[in-house]
């Protein structure tokens, strides 16, 4: 597939919105046992970021969490903010993997520092901010899933890019 | 899978559905904003009535509001129980260890129970009575002044109208791979975790193969129809300001006065 960096044609950018597509789709499908929901969101933004890179990536994760809001409607009201960390999302992953080989540290670094910095710190920062939150409140109720989820994403988000790299369209 | 419903659009003829995507959405974003100004007992109150007034006046049935409620019940109010356990000052009715009940406490969590309800309350009545498509196109519109920062609006708004577009598809796409490998005896929904994640393959590969596809048909056909990329091109679809946004703009300018008259400073 080619995508420039800054330059990006029209096949690139139809790909790009089945991309979107694709990620708002998945956002949608969870799995597992009800007692460790897993969504497929995080699938999503680590194509985005490693097929895109972090500019069109991040445009792509901007678009997506717009549309989601224009579709579903946003659990819990609208915020910027959301959307500024479904960005930051994508742009660490486009950091760590785009235009890399796949290796286990890659998908591990790039998994738990989103897991740090736009789950914990920024969605938490969000919550406090949005409903007046008290600040150690916030955290205690979000830090038990996010000890659990990050492990069981790594092994996925690498088990799928792995599969992905087979996948070769020639026309 | 099935219970998933595209667009949450309820069709109406109220006046909230006369209004502009446009102004709808600014109103939703200034609720969010003001919704900080309110800090006592009398801007709540204030805040709430508004509220369920703008409910009111879109003519839908209650319930359809409460299912924009129901799936997040638990965790507010899980918010709001953490929410009396940690907040400290006033009278202080119970204590044990860290936790404690006091006289702010009780009043922040049904300020923040409030909160979440009338967020979640105003952005269910945009999302109800706009289609997704104006909601898009209004979005667009609001993004166009950031093209002096050079940010590619014009690509975005193609790349939102398409993926617009194909969610649907993908959805139905995405249920017949399912169906397709399940009738080859694959299992979704039993088994332990690493037999679930090697489970979730089987969908995604064709998933990904059939948007790659699409992608390329559908560039060649854009091409093929004469577009170009940086060409000037009118506009279809055109959204209009009518007098009911007006009256939209006016009712929210009126609640930040209330609001910032009533609050503690």
């Amino acid at each position: 597939m080619k995508t420039g960096i800054k330059k990006i044609d029209l096949q690139g950018l139809v790909t790009l919105a089945l991309f979107v597509a694709m990620d708002i789709v998945l956002e949608k499908i969870s799995f597992g046992p009800s007692t460790v929901k897993v969504g497929l969101g995080f699938i999503g933004s680590a194509l985005l970021g490693y097929y895109f890179g972090p500019l069109w990536g991040g445009i792509g994760a901007l678009i997506s969490d717009l549309l989601r809001s224009a579709i579903f409607g946003v659990e819990g009201g609208f915020f910027p903010g959301f959307t500024l960390s479904a960005i930051v999302g994508v742009v660490i992953y486009a950091f760590f993997l785009y235009q890399k080989p796949i290796k286990w540290w890659r998908v591990i670094a790039a998994t738990l520092l989103v897991t740090l910095v736009v789950n914990v710190l920024m969605n938490t920062y969000w919550i406090h901010l949005l409903y007046g939150l008290d600040l150690r409140a916030a955290f205690l109720q979000r830090i038990l899933k996010e000890l659990i989820t990050p492990w069981i994403q790594i092994v996925v988000l690498y088990v799928i890019l792995n599969a992905f790299q087979r996948v070769k369209i020639r026309r | 899978m099935s219970k998933i419903i595209i667009g949450r659009y309820i069709p109406g003829n109220s006046i909230i559905y006369k209004m502009d995507p446009r102004g709808k959405i600014i109103a939703t974003f200034l609720f969010i904003v003001i919704i900080f100004l309110a800090n006592n007992w009398l801007s709540y109150l204030f805040l709430s009535f508004f509220t369920l007034l703008a409910v009111g006046a879109t003519k839908l049935k209650p319930k359809v509001f409460w299912d924009g409620v129901k799936p997040l019940i638990w965790l507010i109010l899980f918010t709001s129980v953490l929410q009396l356990f940690f907040t400290t000052g006033g009278k202080v009715y119970w204590h044990w260890g860290i936790f404690n009940i006091s006289e702010y406490g009780i009043q922040n969590s049904i300020f923040i129970f409030i909160r979440f309800v009338m967020i979640i309350l105003i952005s269910t009545v945009l999302t109800l009575t706009t289609t997704s498509l104006e909601i898009a196109d209004g979005m667009e519109w609001l993004l166009r002044p950031l093209r002096y920062l050079k940010v590619p609006v014009a690509q975005i708004a193609l790349v939102m109208s398409i993926a617009l577009r194909f969610v649907p598809t993908l959805l139905d796409q995405a249920v017949r791979i399912m169906n397709a490998q399940r009738a080859r005896g694959a299992d979704f929904n039993s088994g332990g975790l690493i037999k679930r994640i090697h489970a979730i393959i089987p969908i995604l590969i064709p998933l990904f193969i059939s948007s790659l596809t699409i992608a390329i048909d559908l560039a060649t056909a854009m091409e093929a129809r004469g577009y170009r990329e940086g060409a000037k091109r009118t506009r279809y679809r055109v959204l209009r300001w009518s007098k009911y946004d007006w009256v939209n703009l006016g009712y929210f300018a009126l609640l930040t006065l209330i609001l910032l008259l009533t609050r503690t400073y």
